[in-house]
């Protein structure tokens, strides 16, 4: 059975994808969640400029040539819309398991399969995302040579 | 360092604040007035956020149309096989790719534009400009306060893979074989068939990869029809009597080729053949009349194929003149036989002595590449390109043409001017 991808209010804000060479990593186990990463600047030109930590990354804004659409998986578990769609397609469903027993060609079998596992799984396209951010080159340092003016 | 310093002092998760962001853009040497009033902070994924459950797919032109139609999209794909993702009209394939690189995926996020109250400076013209004012502001240096706002932005996701489509051809065969197990030979042959063998257009749509139009496609190229709900295609034999009684009627009711009366073909028929395989085989052989309106003709291809099959039985050869005046006298006044309506059905063998016509059927071949060039060959020796290719084209993709897949599988050598492709080994 097909698992749909529903494209509803597709495209709707602007979803950006930041690009980073490497990894954002934390020392240790510590939990990420809700962690402050960093900040995003532009300059007058238009140019990102992201600070992490005391690092100082130089971007640049890119038209994806490619553009991203962001899937969300969602499971139907409500059971009742599971019976109604697997049911829906035909009274072939009844006869395909009035038959049940050894005689099942491997086909069957998997048309039964593909047919039970009906509409379990759906994708929504939240958003799609044309532009990105890419920080290419490599982190400069931030040098606070003041002690603690702040 | 400045997040660190805070973290200490409250246990609480630290949210930026504009004083902070103040305070790192002077770190940062950087001119605050030659940046944009809004600084955006970046957050790690909550951990309400079900990152397992979010994906990016990377997408064409095709592709990004039919999502901002708010058309639906299908994964299609059974227990073994290779999933692919259909649009209405196309068939894609679907891979992985991982990269080393991060991309944080953050809604709403401002671009540059978005950020500045007056235009954006263009690079060229900018850089006249910078050092003018630079040298302008040098001296001004805490006269001017440039308001700054702070929104902070919550990254949905780190990713290091996404998903890459390729278009595909459709990959129809499972169709052709899930009907072939249930041909259908008239009524009285109905109990030897498997009942749950039998599917509706609805199942087998949903099973075989490929879009919805494309099966379209499939169903006429496998001249299948519905009957009592199932998809069927003919036994040949049975086809092949039914047509050349519906055929007969032309001469009987001393139609024009293009006056031909769906009504009377079917009505003529009762008794003889089921009403609904006749208006099935009319629906699927004739078009419209361009000269009569309401009444059809019989498309000459179909016609001479089925005729050519029911001549061309497997492992017959004949010699080729004499089965084109065959053939030729089995079709009806007015239609004319060629030899390309034999394509996928039959092969003219030149290398004997004698031209000949042999039966060779594209259905009954084997399915994989190597299996099927084996056969190829041992059928034939020398192949042009051209003879080749109806038995090649379901390999093909809109990257792999039939003469790359034919350089990679066959060794191909020139003989009296003309490119043969024989047998590697």
């Amino acid at each position: 059975m097909p698992i749909v991808v529903k494209t509803q209010n597709a495209g709707k804000g602007d979803w950006a994808i930041i690009e980073l060479q490497g990894d954002l990593e934390v020392r240790a186990n510590q939990d990420m969640h809700d962690q402050f990463i960093g900040d995003l600047y532009y300059n007058k030109y238009g140019q990102p400029i992201l600070i992490i930590g005391h690092h100082i990354l130089q971007g640049r804004e890119q038209k994806l040539e490619k553009p991203f659409a962001v899937l969300e998986k969602s499971k139907t578990n409500d059971g009742e819309r599971l019976l109604d769609t697997s049911l829906a397609p035909s009274q072939d469903m009844s006869l395909l398991n009035a038959t049940t027993g050894a005689e099942r060609t491997v086909l069957d079998h998997t048309i039964a399969q593909e047919h039970k596992s009906s509409q379990r799984t759906e994708y929504t396209v939240r958003a799609i995302c044309t532009k990105k951010l890419i920080f290419k080159s490599r982190p400069k340092p931030i040098i606070a040579n003041v002690a603690k003016s702040v | 360092m400045e997040s660190m310093e805070v973290d200490e002092n409250i246990p609480q998760l630290y949210q930026r604040t504009p004083e902070d962001v103040k305070a790192i853009v002077k770190h940062a040497k950087l001119d605050e007035r030659q940046l944009t009033q809004l600084t955006q902070a970046l957050y790690f994924p909550s951990a309400d956020v079900e990152s397992e459950n979010l994906r990016l797919l990377e997408l064409d032109g095709h592709m990004l149309e039919q999502i901002r139609d708010g058309q639906t999209l299908h994964f299609k794909g059974g227990q073994n096989e290779k999933v692919v993702l259909c649009t209405d009209e196309r068939t894609y394939d679907v891979k992985g790719a991982e990269i080393s690189n991060s991309l944080l995926l953050v809604p709403n996020l401002k671009f540059a534009a978005a950020t500045s109250t007056s235009p954006l400076k263009s690079p060229r013209t900018g850089n006249a400009n910078a050092s003018l004012e630079r040298s302008l502001n040098d001296s001004t240096e805490d006269e001017l306060e440039v308001p700054r706002t702070l929104e902070q932005r919550s990254v949905l996701k780190v990713f290091h893979e996404y998903f890459e489509c390729r278009e595909i051809k459709p990959r129809f065969r499972k169709l052709g074989e899930l009907l072939q197990l249930t041909r259908y030979s008239g009524p009285e042959n109905e109990f030897c068939i498997e009942r749950k063998l039998l599917f509706s257009l609805t199942q087998l749509l949903d099973t075989v990869q490929c879009s919805r139009a494309q099966f379209m496609d499939g169903l006429r190229q496998y001249r299948a029809m519905q009957l009592d709900g199932h998809m069927r295609v003919m036994e040949y034999e049975y086809e092949y009597r039914t047509i050349s009684l519906m055929l007969g009627l032309i001469s009987e009711n001393s139609w024009a080729l293009d006056e031909v009366e769906r009504e009377e073909t079917i009505s003529a028929l009762i008794g003889i053949a089921p009403e609904a395989v006749v208006s099935g085989l009319f629906d699927i052989y004739t078009i419209p009349s361009e000269r009569c309106p309401d009444k059809f003709q019989y498309q000459e291809s179909l016609v001479a194929r089925i005729v050519a099959q029911n001549i061309l039985q497997p492992g017959l050869r004949f010699r080729n003149e004499e089965f084109m005046r065959t053939w030729q006298e089995a079709l009806p006044e007015g239609m004319t036989c060629q030899l390309s309506y034999l394509r996928g059905l039959g092969i003219c063998d030149k290398e004997g002595a004698q031209p000949c016509i042999r039966s060779l059927s594209e259905e009954q071949l084997p399915t994989s590449i190597n299996d099927r060039m084996r056969a190829l060959f041992k059928t034939k020796q020398k192949w042009t390109l051209d003879e080749m290719e109806p038995y090649m084209e379901c390999f093909t993709t809109p990257t792999l043409s039939v003469s790359t897949l034919l350089a990679k599988h066959a060794r191909s050598l020139t003989e009296g001017g003309v490119r043969y492709y024989v047998s590697k080994h």
